[in-house]
């Protein structure tokens, strides 16, 4: 296991990687814009477990927190409602700015 | 196919007058020929026995919503163990005994600033050795769709309003965690033991879209 | 960007959320028990499962139960696998329904 990329209050971008077949990432989240809340560990691909690719290298997984205002145009909830959800690290980028 | 109960015999010592299988009654659907097919296939392949399906659903029926509101009352009364779940959340189950086939659980603290409440947008992941299986509207798309984007709204159609000065956080349970969401204790159940605590704690408290029943509602 | 998967819909419109609670039926629970032995036995993942009702088709996965695509779900994995046999099985399955019981089993 190697050292997490991102620690908690990071400032990441959730990608879209274009990837076909079974992925774990919802489009509801690509492409937004969120903080690291905890690294929860290393897990293997489910891209290559769903296809009977088992065993390989655990990768990185976090749970991002995103505002819910951020997600979803016209939201009517409070202003700091969140929305925490897991993303593998392939699926992050670094997105710049003050970490929060 | 007998679809009546059958004849309760008084000459030995049955205690209900249930039918002798719980399904008896009920017609025998294609999809559940298509099971038993695919079960008796597998078990004369060898690649499962009956056996171990028996022990299987033994061991499934222990995992109940019970689990998870026995943790949560011991919690509330025993700091330590408050600190212990959060920080352990399997760790602090297997102190009760309970097993868990989950790979990581994380237990989600309610506050009076922060309402939890969970839903799995992709499938129905749900943290089945605390609760047992999920509840119909667990596993509906409407709740899979609508959870996410106006928690707000689907918890007051379930009676839970939750007011503008507590924040909610949405879990979506979408890859290898499970969540547990822990209610804040309710008033006036100061002096009840563990086990009438663990009482008002419902299966649907523990994903965030109820409160724990208060003592005299029961 | 790759097509959205029939799976995903957080974020959709949808109607009133049901309700009412069902008790499971009892060869609904020995099919969750024989699933999570084929898992325990790492013949299958829950990965696979979940790809398999991905690949379904939309209008059956909008119109289908939960415990039915389960159903359908693991005999589809099990025949991809070459663990199940389809003809096998189609017959084996007629010879229950044409008894009409559950005692054979």
């Amino acid at each position: 296991m190697s050292e997490p990329k991102y620690g908690p209050g990071d400032r990441v971008q959730i990608l879209d990687i274009g990837k076909p077949g079974h992925v774990r990432t919802p489009t509801y989240a690509r492409h937004k814009i969120g903080v690291i809340e905890r690294y929860c560990g290393d897990f293997e691909n489910p891209e290559d477990k769903a296809y009977g690719r088992w065993g390989g290298a655990p990768i990185a997984l976090y749970r991002v927190r995103l505002m819910q205002s951020d997600l979803w145009p016209g939201y009517t909830g409070a202003p700091n409602d969140v929305l925490e959800l897991e993303i593998y690290d392939h699926w992050l980028a670094p997105a710049g700015g003050e970490a929060v | 196919m007998n679809t009546q109960p059958p004849e309760h015999d008084h000459d030995h010592d049955h205690d209900d007058h249930r039918p002798t299988r719980e399904d008896d009654d009920i017609e025998l659907t294609e999809r559940e020929a298509t099971f038993l097919a695919l079960k008796s296939l597998l078990i004369e392949q060898g690649v499962v026995t009956a056996d171990e399906i028996r022990k299987r659903m033994e061991f499934n029926e222990r995992g109940s919503p019970h689990q998870a509101a026995r943790m949560i009352a011991k919690a509330w009364l025993d700091p330590d163990y408050k600190v212990r779940m959060i920080d352990d959340t399997k760790a602090a189950a297997a102190e009760l005994g309970i097993e868990t086939t989950e790979a990581k659980l994380v237990t989600l603290e309610n506050t009076p600033e922060r309402h939890n409440i969970v839903v799995c947008t992709l499938c129905s992941c749900y943290p089945r050795s605390l609760l047992g299986e999920p509840p119909s509207f667990y596993v509906s798309k409407a709740y899979r769709s609508r959870a996410v984007r106006e928690p707000r709204q689907v918890l007051k159609e379930f009676g839970v309003d939750i007011p503008e000065r507590v924040d909610i956080a949405v879990h979506d349970s979408n890859a290898d965690l499970r969540y547990v969401v822990m209610p804040m204790r309710p008033a006036g159940t100061d002096g009840m033991s563990e086990a009438e605590l663990a009482d008002l704690i419902s299966r649907d408290c523990v994903v965030g879209c109820a409160l724990p029943s208060e003592p005299d509602n029961r | 960007m790759a097509d959205k998967l029939i799976t995903d819909i957080g974020g959709e419109a949808a109607g009133d959320v049901p309700r009412d609670d069902y008790n499971m039926l009892f060869w609904e629970k020995q099919m969750i028990a024989t699933f999570n032995m084929l898992q325990t036995k790492q013949l299958v993942v829950t990965d696979e499962y979940r790809r398999i009702v991905e690949e379904m088709p939309a209008d059956y996965y909008k119109n289908s139960t939960f415990y039915g695509r389960r159903l359908e779900g693991i005999v589809a994995l099990l025949i991809e696998k070459g663990i199940i046999d389809r003809e096998a099985l189609a017959e084996r399955t007629k010879a229950i329904l044409d008894a009409g019981t559950r005692d054979h089993v």
